[in-house]
């Protein structure tokens, strides 16, 4: 594909969904929420990827919601040279790698009393590489007279992940993923939020990088290039406190979080975060964000795997995500209410509990990893 | 084993904690105003990943702990 028809490509992409989104929305004129996002992603590793995304949630019945979400990314892997561990085939590897994504969520939410909410969604995920297919379901129970909401969630998903070959053809292993998942949200006072969770989750199957090379130095001395080996099950926890805390006397919002992570390949890490959200008119958001994340290597990783045994059935990995690192992500955003189109009544109406957004995150890591990541998005109250 | 069980008596203390409250520092309806507004980022209907969670999960090795849906990220790794 040349660089002109690739612009063309994201160009539609991001602007198709738009015009889609704007010429419905008076369509689905009801009760409900419809929202579209675009993302647009670079790093310092020269990849790329834009996604699109719309998602509706229709009020059907008093208590019965309708839930859709379709996502579409492109994405842009650079040729392989020396120096990239990219993830990508080695198939034509002096040519960008492409490919594309589509991915759908179709949901039900019902209420069940004054109390009770019960959902059930399911999701399909397709790429050139992988499939993913997932069932989950949600039951949420208000308590205290609505002071308290703890919400329990399962999720099993069934993926297959594919290697595309030399010869063009792909090969497909299978990842299961089970996951549970419990959060207690607790009212403090008229301007505070608790909010505790915990999750679960067990992988089996397929769990390296069918791309990624691990370069063994054998008994002779020699290099031999091999295939990543991980084990085939991983058990991964984590432990999430979050505190908002709205300020009335500036009209904004402060967010702390800290999470504290553990999994079965010794992968610790910790997450803080803290985000200010303030308005600097009636219908203009202005937010500022800092994320901070530390953590430990998985008990396999080496810097060098010397020995002929890793290039038979010993555990090898060259994923820095399983290397010991830091991070640092800063964001910016801006979100505007088009409370004033929608005053006017009339077809533009349901703009008036409508708002867009722009966001900016720089992250940088301890592994000389930078990506910028600009973040579009436009939210409609039908 | 015994950290393990440590870790999971502080997250049920906190609970019980946070339960506890709600039984007596209840907030009224009424007094709920602060707490609807969109700055304080209350979840939506949707259970899948933000885009930014995405992000950290095809670049950080420990995904989980907030909601998430779903495999294959559409992301360059």
């Amino acid at each position: 594909m040349s660089g002109r028809d690739g612009f063309v490509r994201r160009a539609a992409l991001l602007l198709l969904p738009v015009a889609t989104v704007t010429a419905i929305s008076p369509l689905f004129a009801g009760d409900g929420e419809m929202g579209f996002t675009n993302y647009y992603f670079t790093d310092s590793g020269a990849n790329k990827v834009v996604t699109t995304s719309f998602n509706l949630a229709r009020k059907l019945l008093e208590q019965t919601t309708l839930l859709l979400d379709i996502e579409l990314d492109h994405v842009t892997v650079p040729p392989i040279t020396a120096v990239t561990g990219a993830s990508r085939p080695q198939r034509d590897k002096s040519q960008p790698f492409e490919k594309s994504r589509g991915q759908v969520i179709l949901g039900m939410e019902q209420g069940i009393g004054q109390n009770l909410t019960l959902s059930a969604s399911f999701y399909r995920s397709q790429e050139v590489d992988y499939i993913s297919s997932s069932a989950v379901g949600t039951a949420s129970l208000d308590m205290f007279r609505k002071n308290t909401t703890l919400t329990l969630r399962g999720q099993y998903n069934a993926d297959k992940v594919g290697k595309i070959l030399e010869s063009g053809d792909v090969y497909n292993q299978n990842k299961f993923v089970y996951t549970g998942a419990a959060d207690l949200t607790q009212v403090l006072s008229p301007t505070t939020v608790l909010d505790l969770a915990y999750d679960v989750v067990r992988l089996k199957g397929l769990l390296s990088d069918p791309y990624l090379q691990v370069s063994v130095i054998d008994s002779t001395g020699g290099t031999v290039l091999v295939d990543e080996l991980h084990p085939d099950n991983r058990t991964r926890h984590a432990g999430t406190a979050r505190l908002s805390q709205f300020i009335p006397s500036i009209r904004a919002s402060l967010i702390g979080s800290y999470r504290y992570y553990w999994d079965t390949w010794s992968v610790k890490s910790h997450t803080a975060e803290l985000k200010l959200n303030k308005y600097i008119t009636s219908d203009l958001v202005f937010s500022v964000d800092y994320r901070y994340y530390t953590q430990t290597g998985s008990w396999f990783y080496q810097p060098d795997y010397i020995g002929s045994g890793y290039t038979e059935s010993l555990y090898r990995t060259v994923d820095y995500k399983l290397t010991p690192f830091s991070s640092n992500n800063f964001g910016l955003s801006l979100s505007y209410t088009l409370r004033a189109l929608g005053a006017g009544g009339g077809d533009f109406e349901f703009l008036e509990n409508s708002s867009i957004e722009l966001t900016y995150f720089r992250y940088f890591n301890t592994l000389d990893f930078s990506a910028d990541i600009v973040q579009f998005a436009i939210k409609f109250s039908i | 084993m015994r950290t393990w069980a440590i870790r999971a008596a502080a997250g049920a203390v906190l609970a019980a904690l946070a339960a506890g409250l709600g039984g007596c520092m209840a907030v009224k309806a009424t007094e709920r105003n602060y707490l609807a507004d969109p700055i304080m980022e209350r979840e939506d209907h949707f259970s899948k990943q933000t885009l930014a969670q995405k992000f950290f999960s095809s670049r950080e090795g420990s995904i989980g702990g907030a909601s998430g849906i779903g495999g294959g990220c559409g992301c360059a790794k």
